[in-house]
């Protein structure tokens, strides 16, 4: 069963100018045209350098952002008509330190989120240990925020958003400040949750990681969609190769059978 | 599960306030501050100047606690929007499964909870110095408070639609709440306005809480304030639906521009 699919999406980001100053408003193009689909319980790794549309993939699946055309469906809903019914289901783990609450605890912020998350009150205080279980931040759970480390954010943003027990969980750059075994942790923490059933897009520019956790993997480049293929299709010199040739389309071409029409 | 969700936002405001022990403090400080002037104001305009027939000191301290109570509701929402923007948990919160009006409004509990005190210690001293003239009815109150809160919630929602598209919601919310300030009578009756400026007093739902608020407090007729919560009543039935539609469409726009993270 296909949880998510995106349909022909475009998103264009549109900086209006200023008149007076003679300034040009301008459009970037963060998406264009991009289709894909991903099934229950699978990992899908968005690969692509910065300014690829990763994260703005991402948050067009969260609803923080909303497609110009194209249709993004997740478990069938529309997420510009079906936001909320959407929110529901969707878990985004967002690390920056601005995101959380810095004079409360972690187990405090946990406890305000998941009250919006509609978790029932029983339940808040079993879904935070388990939560701070999954990321290893039990020890943490009485330290104000704001003395957290930057890997700890990291963890911090994952418990929140497993904190509903999302069917789809959305991870930016989940490893970006983490060391070799930290991120190793995450890994497999990724690789049970889909186990569980959970639905895991991942969004990296680190091709070890997209291939060594995930099922698919997605080459993005400049808002398309490049490539879509099973991660252990990708051979560490293909991604050599994709690497120098991120500018051209050499590579890419070998794998555009796997691109939805 | 709403219940649920106001006492996560009042325990998060209130560990964050107490956390930050100065600012409590010194705001505390500020209130008795604003009493001693309006004691004194009221000795320096002398016993004779009874606006509405009450001592102006009562008349001050029912409308300014009211007047802040409704403004700081009001500010609440605003507020939410702006910290959420600055602090950068706007787009996490709205990615949450809560609605975007239940969260600003959420975020409005605890401000209108924090005015609700200052209203208390208001009408406590009024009664401290004025006990004999009060005659409060509790139920009346009740009343007042509830439809003047439903009017504040709809301008709340316009002021965080604002804030949520052109990021300057608190400058506009000065420029009505200053107005509303002058016109609705806080510091002095309306009555002393020109006839025009008396006309648009009337459209601002504010000077039909003042004075039903005061009529509740002084013991007047139940049926005067019934009169006046009938016209909070009619601006809610119209502000309170063009305040929410108003506000999530800015959130969809913000949404769509992806503008939500801006400030």
């Amino acid at each position: 069963m296909n949880l998510i699919v995106f349909k022909s999406v475009h998103k264009i980001f549109r900086q209006r100018g200023v008149f007076f100053l003679g300034k040009r408003g301008t459009e970037t193009r963060a998406l264009r045209g991009i289709s894909l689909t991903v099934s229950a319980g699978e990992v899908l790794g968005l690969l692509g350098p910065n300014g690829s549309g990763k994260s703005t993939t991402l948050k067009l699946i969260s609803t923080m952002l909303l497609p110009d055309r194209g249709e993004v469906l997740v478990q069938g809903l529309d997420t510009c008509r079906q936001g909320q019914e959407v929110r529901r289901s969707v878990g985004f783990a967002v690390a920056s330190e601005r995101s959380f609450f810095p004079r409360l605890t972690v187990r405090e912020n946990l406890e305000f989120f998941a009250a919006l998350e509609n978790v029932p009150r029983r339940e808040v205080s079993e879904r935070v240990g388990s939560a701070l279980s999954w990321v290893s931040l039990n020890d943490v759970a009485g330290k104000q925020v704001m003395k957290l480390s930057s890997g700890m954010y990291q963890g911090l943003g994952i418990a929140r958003a497993l904190i509903k027990k999302p069917a789809i969980l959305l991870l930016d750059e989940p490893t970006r400040s983490l060391d070799a075994a930290a991120a190793d942790e995450l890994w497999s923490l990724v690789r049970n949750l889909a186990v569980t059933g959970t639905t895991v897009l991942l969004a990296t520019h680190n091709f070890e990681e997209a291939t060594a956790v995930c099922d698919r993997v997605a080459l993005l480049k400049q808002g398309e969609l490049i490539a879509i293929e099973r991660a252990r299709d990708f051979t560490s010199e293909e991604l050599r190769d994709f690497y120098l040739e991120m500018t051209g389309d050499g590579v890419a071409e070998k794998f555009r059978i796997g691109v939805p029409a | 599960m709403i219940i649920e969700k106001i006492i996560a936002v009042l325990k998060k405001d209130a560990l964050t306030a107490v956390r930050y022990r100065n600012g409590f403090a010194l705001s505390s400080l500020a209130q008795i501050a604003q009493l001693a002037t309006f004691y004194y104001l009221a000795r320096a305009v002398g016993p004779q100047f009874r606006p509405e027939g009450m001592p102006y000191f009562l008349f001050l301290l029912i409308g300014t606690g009211f007047y802040t109570f409704l403004l700081s509701g009001t500010h609440g929402f605003l507020k939410t929007i702006q910290e959420s923007q600055q602090t950068g948990t706007l787009e996490v919160l709205l990615a949450t499964a809560t609605p975007a009006a239940g969260l600003v409004s959420l975020g409005a509990v605890s401000a209108f909870a924090d005015g609700m005190l200052q209203f208390a210690v208001y009408v406590g001293a009024g009664i401290f110095l004025f006990a004999p003239v009060l005659h409060v009815s509790a139920a009346a109150c009740l009343l007042v408070i509830g439809f003047s809160i439903l009017s504040a919630f709809a301008i709340g929602l316009f002021a965080a639609g604002m804030q949520i598209s052109m990021h300057k919601g608190s400058a506009v919310l000065w420029v009505l709440g200053s107005s509303a300030w002058l016109m609705s009578g806080t510091l002095f009756p309306v009555a002393a306005l020109p006839k025009p400026v008396q006309m648009v007093s009337y459209f601002i739902p504010f000077t039909h809480s003042l004075t039903a608020m005061r009529l509740a407090v002084l013991g007047g007729s139940f049926a005067a304030v019934v009169r006046e919560v009938e016209i909070l009543a009619i601006f809610a039935v119209f502000l309170v639906p063009a305040g929410i539609m108003f506000f999530s469409w800015m959130v969809r726009q913000a949404r769509q521009n992806g503008t939500l993270s801006f400030y």
